[in-house]
């Protein structure tokens, strides 16, 4: 999978290196804004009332 | 067959560094959020209170022609749901501990602050003051809720007015159901008459959700902010 990613970035191994720092970057940021925050409320720590609203 | 395996492998590092990142992101990044996000509704509280707006002031003008017959007349303007209204300090739990109290208790209200059920008394008031916060996670405001006992200061201002309560029980452990500690004379606190209480919740255990910690306080003193801070915030 990153062997076949590697292989369809162009340029020559520098920027290959730059571009995928870049999109893991992007992944990590896509996941902390969007990912994460929808599965955090899943997990049983925002629990805290007694009413449970 | 190489390839399958290879993919196979792959697949299972990404995961575990995703799970990693999302532990990182539980642990730390919630607590970084929210420390901003509390520091955020406690500038917006300060810069209402210095412009003399304070909507749910205990002082607010008689309510000219409109009283709803229903109303006392010192009964202070509903909070708007989701906003900051008051700062609450607890020495016990740090000399700088302060938080800020939002209306509700909805999962977004409580990433921002402690929150205020609406259900319950406004603080100061005939009745039960109820907030819910955190024990874990986004700031960790409740970390050290089992360390409370009854004599401490549980103290609040809403701008105008400090308001002093004193814890009078230990942690109480129970049920997410158990609905009547938050009623407005909670009989196992061991309050039998009406009063001005608070109840502050919390999840128990620390990291699970199959019990809430609850603690109890009646109000003990109220001081207008121009006569200073309290004397159990006092050093």
């Amino acid at each position: 999978m990153y062997g076949w990613i590697w292989r369809h970035l162009p340029g020559n191994t520098w920027a290959r290196a730059l571009i995928s720092l870049v999109l893991v970057l992007a992944v990590v940021y896509v996941l902390f804004q969007y990912v994460f925050p929808w599965a955090e409320p899943l997990l049983p720590f925002n629990d805290v009332t007694v009413d449970n609203q | 067959m190489r390839v399958v395996v290879r993919t196979f492998s792959e697949l299972c590092i990404t995961v575990g560094t995703v799970i990693v990142l999302f532990v990182v992101y539980v642990l730390f990044w919630t607590g970084v959020k929210a420390d901003s996000a509390m520091d955020d509704q406690i500038a917006q509280l300060q810069e209402q209170w210095a412009k003399g707006s304070v909507t749910a002031g205990p002082e607010a003008p008689t309510s000219t022609a409109t009283g709803s017959p229903g109303a006392s007349p010192e009964e202070p303007a509903p909070y708007k749901d989701g906003k900051p209204f008051a700062v609450m300090y607890i020495p016990r739990l740090g000399f700088t501990w302060n938080k800020p109290v939002l209306e509700g208790t909805k999962t977004g209200t409580l990433k921002k602050g402690l929150g205020h059920y609406a259900s319950t008394a406004q603080l100061g008031q005939e009745g039960n003051f109820a907030v819910a916060g955190h024990r874990r996670t986004y700031g960790d405001p409740f970390k050290d809720f089992p360390r409370l006992r009854p004599g401490d200061a549980v103290v609040l201002t809403d701008g105008a007015t400090w308001f002093t309560y004193r814890i009078d029980t230990k942690p109480y452990k129970t049920l997410p159901s158990d609905i009547a500690v938050i009623d407005p004379v909670p009989r196992k606190s061991g309050y039998t008459r009406e009063g001005r209480y608070l109840t502050l919740t919390t999840c128990e255990p620390e990291w699970g959700h199959s019990h809430r910690l609850i603690v109890w306080a009646h109000l003990d003193a109220t001081q207008p902010v121009e006569a200073g801070k309290p004397e159990a915030l006092r050093r």
